[in-house]
């Protein structure tokens, strides 16, 4: 009992100078304004550049099919890449703040093995639409160059995404996966705790 | 209650828990702050089911835990050696080794015993965390016990440098 009473003497001696609320308030309200230009910074370079693809596509007026299907994939890869985005977001911002420790691990756990699932996904989903819409989109503009031309185009564009493809696509998923994984065996351990 | 009124009865409470997690006075205070700051923005979405205590211990317990993701960008080796302890008084280091050692228990363990020497209710404890009444009481015996053990450990050597000097 003495023991008891020592330990919370000692742990109660620790105090801190109480920082006004105003400034934690502040915070708040400059911690959303943050995350809301990050979110609003991602949505408009996308959305930028595919209302510039549009803006090719009607300006242009292509004739093939296969530049329309290759604007489209790309607008589509954007597309795709933000709505993904936009749902995680808040996802991963969320405090949970109405459940308890356990199983607001258990949901951590959830979503980050989940994020660790789309990051590989997604990145791989995003470089193949793009890709494949570069590439399509290029027939009907080289098809009327001559060989020597069409080739310098398509070996620099295949050069380019190949690169894409094979080296910066791994290293920025193993990047993530690095992270992640590191979080999730992390998280594993402090469920075993709660058995 | 108001925000204010909260912040100004909770603060020192809800710094000492995180202290007791990171045992950095900078990093405390920070992921403090965040705590109330979870706090202003879903007060108007409490519903008075618990009590407000509980309610802010389990946003701090809840956050602390969230710190695995901060800890891991903090490379270990960088992290600031333990204060010099000739700069403290007796009860200083006192209270400076009684923070180091629960920072060095198992996570779930630093919550439950920081909560505990709160005064939260042992159900209020096993509410917060999710955890059973009686996994609770084992817990907390077990951590005190060791706890006690490293005191003594301490103080006998700290008594047999003092011989020494």
């Amino acid at each position: 009992m003495k023991e008891n009473i020592h330990l919370k003497e000692l742990w109660n001696r620790q105090q801190t100078a109480i920082p006004d609320a105003k400034g934690i308030l502040k915070k708040a309200q400059s911690f959303q304004k943050k995350h809301l230009r990050k979110i609003i910074f991602a949505n408009a370079a996308l959305l930028l550049t595919s209302a510039f693809l549009i803006y090719v596509w009607n300006y242009f007026q292509p004739e093939l099919l296969s530049s329309k299907i290759g604007i489209m994939l790309m607008v589509s890869s954007m597309l795709l890449f933000l709505t993904v985005y936009n749902q995680w977001i808040p996802l991963l911002l969320s405090n949970y703040s109405e459940i308890n420790s356990h199983v607001y691990l258990q949901k951590m756990l959830k979503l980050k093995k989940k994020q660790a699932f789309l990051h590989r996904q997604m990145t791989s989903l995003y470089f193949m639409l793009l890709s494949s819409g570069i590439l399509l989109y290029m027939y009907e503009y080289t098809s009327l160059m001559s060989l020597s031309a069409v080739i310098t185009a398509y070996g620099m564009t295949v050069f380019w995404l190949a690169l894409n493809w094979f080296y910066f696509r791994p290293k920025i998923i193993k990047k993530q996966e690095a992270h992640i994984n590191e979080l999730i065996d992390k998280l594993q351990e402090i469920q075993k705790q709660f058995d | 209650m108001t925000f204010e009124e909260l912040y100004q009865l909770y603060w020192q409470k809800v710094f000492r828990l995180c202290m007791g997690y990171v045992n950095q006075h900078d990093w405390a205070k920070d992921l403090a702050q965040e705590v109330f700051i979870t706090v202003w923005q879903q007060l108007p979405k409490f519903k008075a089911e618990s009590s407000v205590g509980t309610w802010i211990f389990r946003i701090a317990s809840n956050h602390c835990l969230r710190q695995i993701e901060r800890d891991q960008r903090i490379p270990k080796t960088k992290l600031p050696k333990e204060l010099p302890e000739a700069h403290l008084s007796d009860k200083d280091a006192e209270i400076a080794y009684l923070y180091k050692c629960i920072s060095e228990l198992p996570e779930t363990d630093r919550l439950i015993i920081s909560l505990e020497l709160e005064e939260v209710k042992q159900a209020d404890i096993a509410n917060i965390l999710g955890m059973s009444e009686g996994n609770i009481r084992v817990r907390i015996h077990r951590i005190k016990d060791k706890l006690s053990k490293k005191f003594k450990h301490n103080e006998r050597e700290y008594t047999s440098e003092r011989t020494v000097e």
